[in-house]
């Protein structure tokens, strides 16, 4: 699974530390989602859509897309 | 401040141990090759237990939460992982020293050595988790 995190922090200005801080996870988690290691719950999705203003759809690129 | 808490305990639990060990090498006096076997593999699970909390602490200096979800999904992969151990151990470690050698071990020594193994297993499943993501 691919993601736009890493496009959509640069949008807002946002480091991985803030994102992090913004959704209450630790930095390695962002790191490791942006890089395609862990795959988040429906929950953690949800939260970081919202702090980056978008939806889960147009985050997450799931690689039969 | 639930991770503060956290912290504190696992600091405590950690330095319990070490005097645990302390006390257990000045009361042994001359120390066999056995022995010095499962002290050093309870010294490096106490290292690396204290790198993660080490982890942890930097994390809520930063204002960050000592734990999330992977890490959570993390312990519970590694705990099963310890488990596994834990039982294969118990089987194993008897039948092996009795095929091995003419030593039989008494039940506090398969005790032990299931307890260093499972959490020997725990802790390295837990920081191979760890980097590599999930």
């Amino acid at each position: 699974m691919k993601t736009h995190i890493k496009e959509l922090r640069a949008r807002y200005d946002l480091t991985q530390e803030d994102l992090a801080k913004k959704i209450g996870v630790r930095r390695e988690t962002i790191l490791f989602i942006e890089k395609g290691n862990y795959n988040p719950s429906l929950k953690l999705a949800h939260d970081i859509a919202k702090a980056l203003q978008t939806t889960i759809d147009d985050l997450f690129i799931f690689e039969d897309e | 401040m639930k991770g503060k808490k956290e912290i504190i305990v696992a600091t405590i639990v950690v330095a319990l141990v070490l005097l645990t060990l302390f006390f257990y090498l000045m009361g042994t006096g001359k120390i066999e090759l056995n022995q010095i076997g499962l002290v050093g593999i309870a010294l490096v699970l106490v290292g690396l237990a204290m790198y993660i909390i080490w982890d942890k602490i930097r994390n809520v200096q930063k204002g960050l939460p000592g734990k999330d979800e992977r890490t959570i999904s993390i312990s519970y992969k590694a705990g099963y992982y310890g488990f596994i151990a834990a039982i294969w151990s118990a089987v194993f470690t008897p039948l092996f020293f009795d095929v091995s050698s003419e030593y039989e071990l008494k039940g506090g020594d398969v005790a032990a050595i299931v307890v260093l193994v499972s959490a020997f297993v725990f802790v390295v499943s837990y920081l191979y988790l760890y980097w590599k993501g999930k």
